[in-house]
């Protein structure tokens, strides 16, 4: 085989009983190409447009109305919505509530992975039972994660205050509904950072810690000399999936707290459900839906940027 | 051809894992799908409809009205069959009820509270009932009070037909009562006509509990400030309009005098000065209080208590006697393609329930159908026949798009006005803050009807 | 790091017979004090880790009575029971959810896997007409996150009259462009002299992918239909907003959603939920490996 393939390969362009030997191929090849390239497509294209890119064009255009959700005053009112939005408190305090969650959470999700993986990387005997109990949770719906912990919090019936003693109300108190959240979505996703870990430790050569053995360092200089900046890339992507993921955080909040008390840790994304179909107004929840993707695609740029960056050293 | 990728190697392994979660899957659909067949087929044979019934009432009041329903399908065994499910009471049930009129595969019969329906029923989320099928079942607007009646119909139409009145009242610990020596020839507290007449019995009986004179519960609960906040505020004759387009119409200095003496009783003495609906249940049931503001709900805690206690309602401090109420009320979602013959049901159902609610006033509330209300059976209840009075006087919320039971209405209320209750704010800028809320809410357009 | 890449070293992680690079001791020699100390962290931390289950679990084996009581114990006082389950399953919704859930998950994994590789063929071996812009507009719809599409896609549901159908839960499932784009990073790396042999022997393009592609691809198929699977069985967010009638909610919706006509009850309470938590927990323990190679491969595709 010459190595056109190879080259074909990268460019993803696929064999072909008609490829010249210089690679190239004939226009009626290239039709058919095409038609076969569309064809094998089209059932993710069709739904692609209908159920991603329509929504994501519609919703621009209800977020420049004043759409009711019973169909009423569905002229088009410019950028109202906007000017509301950023003068409107609520989206300010589900904002801010939604940042602190994601700093509350970010933090410990990394750090607690990073101590489980060290520690079951160790090779200690009982791996199937580590993985299970540390893993197992991500499994779960968010309903479930929620019920479970929301039995836990209970403040007469509970584990929790059975264990310490009073009666805190740990859902309801606006001093530690959110402390409380996170503690659950820290047991909940954990795993998955964890898991992440685990395999990226695999990956450090062991001729590493041998050559520093041989130089006399202990298994503390080793983890903070080679363990940890060799986890760093790891690291990177943990914190900005879990910022992302964090950003978008509505299940659990919704289910345990409901947003309160008082809006005390309601989510950005709750506010938009809250205005579109509790109060009736799906063009201004829209209008914040697209301030919501706003800060998601700055988000996400920051991520791509700090990634290529990595990747170009 | 040999491939030499070991990762290829695994192929085998992974297709049969995958046959069996597949295969399991299948499995669990298998076992589960029979039970969920066979309740359909014993009930769909010999043209029984399905009614599907959506309301909001749970502990006690669920229990009573499962009873209802059951029996309504005892009766009727050949016509329908009603199945209910409940929603957490709120906005959760709102939200989800708006949502499933909207989308038009709305259930066939529902429980909104009156309040609420202003908010629903311009939109196009509810249809209205017909007079004459009604009158068929026996249901006429003679059989109910004209207030009442009156709350369920918008723009000449009929919306809600009301099952009680639910209002808030006050009950009383008849031995803290006696021991206080208050109580008349009756067995009824003395009659009540000004803040300081009632602070002074108040003010007994916390001599006798040696805790406190009274219980009210109201911490982060806007549904609890507002109903006693209204009863004061109605019974200065005072009234608030809510118009799109125009600013609150409502009288100050009623709303300042109400507050301050809500302020007055909450004074570590009287009454805890803080505290949350659960709370002060527990506080009264366990005898440590003597008078409790309090819905007509909670009574069947207090019989399953065995606390010895009567009721009557809120003591017209300042001239008009009012009570705030709201009302549970039947309403039909709206639905895009109705099935006649379950309407037709609907109608049996509703009148059924109507026609058996003496079992509802077991609950504490007040029936609306006027017929049970005079039957004698209700007259033997007490303590409910000692506040029955309440549904002459009853005033319900400012009528508004987004007033009503566990209302964003209420919610702004809590915002601006648990301060004053907490005694860290006055009056008069608390209820400035609530007034501005809604004010902008009125500032937009409705969302129920094109402008 | 490719998609074959993340599965290789992760099997390496799990697999317990394959020699790791690991700073791993010596079986056969007896455990260090400090090994000892990091065991009875680790024995500490599962335990805790572990804990809601078992007292979700111990919950619902008691009776009312018993879980509404106070001091609060393990081992209630009237024994354990299995009343909470016989109840729920009797008199709730939950097979009637469960059912659902099943359904809907099948079919969004059936489609979405199936419509994700034939787009990933299309863009790992077919040179087509605007291809360029399609495949980059499919990798940026990533960054999308489904919950800002809430508003327009229930409107649009309101438009085709699928609100409170199996379609309108279904069908804004099917897509993941994540998938896509790992499905087309795995077949970049199969061997293309087969498809080559078999094109020029004169199959058509579909025959060579269903016959020569796909069967190659078990490993990663598996991996990303597990991870459909549970994405799809687990989804609050959608199904809560387009399903309003019972019959119809999956399981994680209904949960939440629909009360107990006679108020709380806590034993009852758990027994659903762990009947929710049972069918992927049990399919956990049996397919440990599969599942954490399918998260550790496919997370990398974004969440």
């Amino acid at each position: 085989m010459t190595t056109t393939p190879q080259l074909n390969r990268a460019q993803g362009v696929g064999p072909n009983a008609l490829t010249r030997r210089d690679g190239r191929v004939p226009n009626s090849a290239r039709r058919r190409d095409t038609l076969h390239g569309w064809g094998f497509a089209a059932p993710f294209v069709i739904a692609f447009l209908l159920f991603l890119v329509w929504p994501i064009i519609y919703g621009f255009y209800l977020s420049l109305t004043g759409q009711s959700i019973t169909g009423a005053n569905s002229e088009v009112i410019g950028f109202a919505n906007y000017a509301e939005a950023f003068a409107d408190g609520d989206v300010w305090r589900s904002l801010g509530n939604t940042l602190w969650f994601t700093l509350l959470s970010t933090v410990p999700l990394v750090l607690v992975a990073l101590i489980l993986a060290l520690l079951v990387n160790l090779g200690l005997p009982g791996q199937w039972l580590w993985r299970l109990a540390f893993f197992a949770p991500f499994l779960l719906a968010s309903t479930v994660v929620s019920l479970f912990w929301i039995w836990m919090y209970n403040p007469q019936l509970g584990l929790i205050n059975s264990v310490l003693g009073g009666s805190t109300a740990w859902l309801t108190d606006s001093n530690t509904a959110m402390i409380s959240v996170v503690i659950t979505t820290v047991w909940w996703t954990v795993g998955f950072n964890f898991l992440l870990y685990l395999a990226a430790l695999q990956n450090i050569p062991e001729q590493q810690y041998e050559a520093a053995s041989l130089d006399g360092a202990g298994k503390w200089r080793q983890l903070f000399s080679i363990t940890i900046p060799q986890l760093a890339p790891t690291t990177i992507v943990i914190v900005i999936l879990q910022v992302l993921a964090s950003l978008k955080v509505f299940d659990q909040i919704y289910i345990m707290t409901g947003g309160g008390p008082g809006g005390a840790t309601r989510p950005i994304v709750q506010y938009i459900y809250e205005t579109g179909f509790t109060a009736y107004r799906l063009g201004y929840a829209s209008a914040v839906a697209y301030v919501f993707f706003a800060i998601i695609v700055i988000a996400s740029m920051v991520q791509v940027l700090v990634t290529s960056r990595r990747g170009a050293k | 051809m040999k491939h030499t990728n070991p990762a290829f190697e695994k192929s085998t392994a992974g297709l049969s894992r995958r046959t069996i979660l597949t295969g399991g899957a299948a499995l669990l659909g298998g076992v589960l799908l029979p039970s969920t067949l066979s309740g359909c087929s014993a009930i769909a044979a010999g043209g029984v409809e399905q009614l599907k019934f959506w309301h909001l009432l749970s502990g006690g009041d669920g229990i009573k009205m499962n009873a209802l329903v059951q029996q309504a399908n005892e009766e009727f065994p050949d016509e329908f069959h009603a199945t209910q499910t409940v929603l957490t009471w709120g906005t959760p049930y709102y939200t989800k009820l708006a949502m499933a009129s909207v989308g038009g595969r709305a259930p066939e019969v529902a429980i909104m509270h009156a309040t609420r329906v202003a908010g629903y029923a311009p939109g196009g989320l509810l249809d209205e009932w017909d007079l004459d099928i009604l009158a068929e079942e026996g249901v006429t607007e003679e059989t109910f009070l004209p207030r009442v009646w009156d709350k369920g119909v918008i723009d000449g139409s009929l919306y809600s037909i009301a099952l009680d009145t639910h209002p808030f009242i006050m009950m009383f610990n008849t031995e803290h009562a006696e021991a206080a020596g208050l109580l008349d020839a009756d067995g009824r507290l003395p009659v009540m006509t000004s803040p300081d007449q009632f602070r002074e019995v108040a003010l007994a009986m916390q001599a006798v509990t040696g805790v406190h004179g009274l219980s009210y519960g109201f911490l982060n609960d806007g549904a609890q400030m507002w109903r006693l906040f209204y009863t004061l505020y109605a019974q200065h004759g005072a009234e608030m309009t809510l118009e799109v387009g125009k600013e609150v119409e409502f009288d100050m200095d009623a709303a300042v005098e109400s507050l301050e003496f809500i302020q007055s009783l909450l004074d570590g003495t009287i009454a805890a000065q803080t505290g949350d609906y659960g709370t002060a249940v527990s506080e009264f049931v366990s005898g440590n209080s003597g008078l409790f503001f309090t819905g007509v709900w909670e009574l069947p805690t207090m019989v399953n208590g065995n606390l010895p206690v009567d009721a009557q309602v809120i003591p017209t401090l300042y001239g008009t006697p009012a009570t705030y109420a709201d009302s549970h009320s039947f309403v039909l979602p709206h639905q895009n393609n109705p099935d006649e013959a379950k309407r037709r049901d609907v109608y049996r159902f509703v009148a059924n329930i109507l026609k058996n609610s003496i079992s509802w006033a077991e609950a504490g509330h007040i029936p609306a159908y006027q017929p049970i209300v005079d039957s004698p059976a209700y007259s033997r209840l007490v303590p409910q026949i000692h506040y029955a009075e309440a549904a002459q006087q009853v005033v319900f919320d400012p009528e508004a798009w987004f007033s009503g039971s566990g209302s964003d209405f209420q919610a702004y209320f809590a915002e601006n006005v648990q301060n004053v209750f907490l005694g860290r704010e006055d009056p008069r800028s608390g209820m400035e803050g609530f007034i501005r809320r809604l004010n902008i809410l009125l500032n937009r357009p409705n969302p129920l009807e094109s402008a | 790091m490719t998609a074959t890449e993340v599965l290789d070293r992760t099997e390496a992680s799990t697999d317990r017979r394959v020699p790791s690079a690991r700073q791993g001791r010596d079986r056969r020699k007896p455990l260090r004090p400090s090994s000892i100390i990091a065991l009875v962290i680790l024995a500490v931390l599962a335990a805790l880790w572990l804990m809601p289950f078992a007292w979700a679990i111990v919950t619902s084996l008691k009776s009312e009575a018993d879980a509404g009581a106070t001091p609060v114990t393990w081992i209630p006082a009237g024994g354990f029971t299995l009343d909470a389950y016989t109840s729920v399953l009797s008199e709730g919704n939950i097979p009637q959810w469960a059912f659902n859930s099943v359904f809907t998950s099948a079919v969004i994994t059936a489609i979405a896997v199936a419509i994700s590789a034939l787009a990933a063929y299309a863009f790992s071996r077919i040179d087509f007409a605007g291809k360029r812009v399609l495949f980059y507009v499919t990798i940026a719809s990533i960054i999308v996150p489904p919950q800002m599409l809430i508003v327009p896609l229930f409107y649009q549901m309101l438009a085709f009259d699928m609100v409170d159908t199996y379609a309108g839960i279904i069908l804004p499932q099917l897509i993941h462009p994540a998938i896509v784009f790992i499905l087309k990073q795995f077949f970049d790396q199969v061997p293309i002299e087969l498809e080559e042999a078999a094109r020029v022997d004169g199959a058509s393009r579909m025959r060579v992918f269903l016959q020569i592609v796909l069967p190659l691809s078990r490993p990663i198929l598996a991996a990303v239909s597990i991870f459909i699977f549970v994405g799809a069985w687990n989804n609050f967010l959608w199904p809560f907003i387009v399903t309003n009638d019972a019959s119809l909610m999956t399981l994680p919706v209904g949960l939440q959603t629909v009360q107990s006509a006679f108020g709380v009850q806590y034993a009852q309470d758990m027994a659903s939920a762990v009947l929710a938590a049972l069918p992927l927990i049990i399919v956990f323990l049996f397919f440990q490996r599969q599942i954490i190679k399918g998260f550790a491969t496919t997370g990398f595709g974004g969440q």
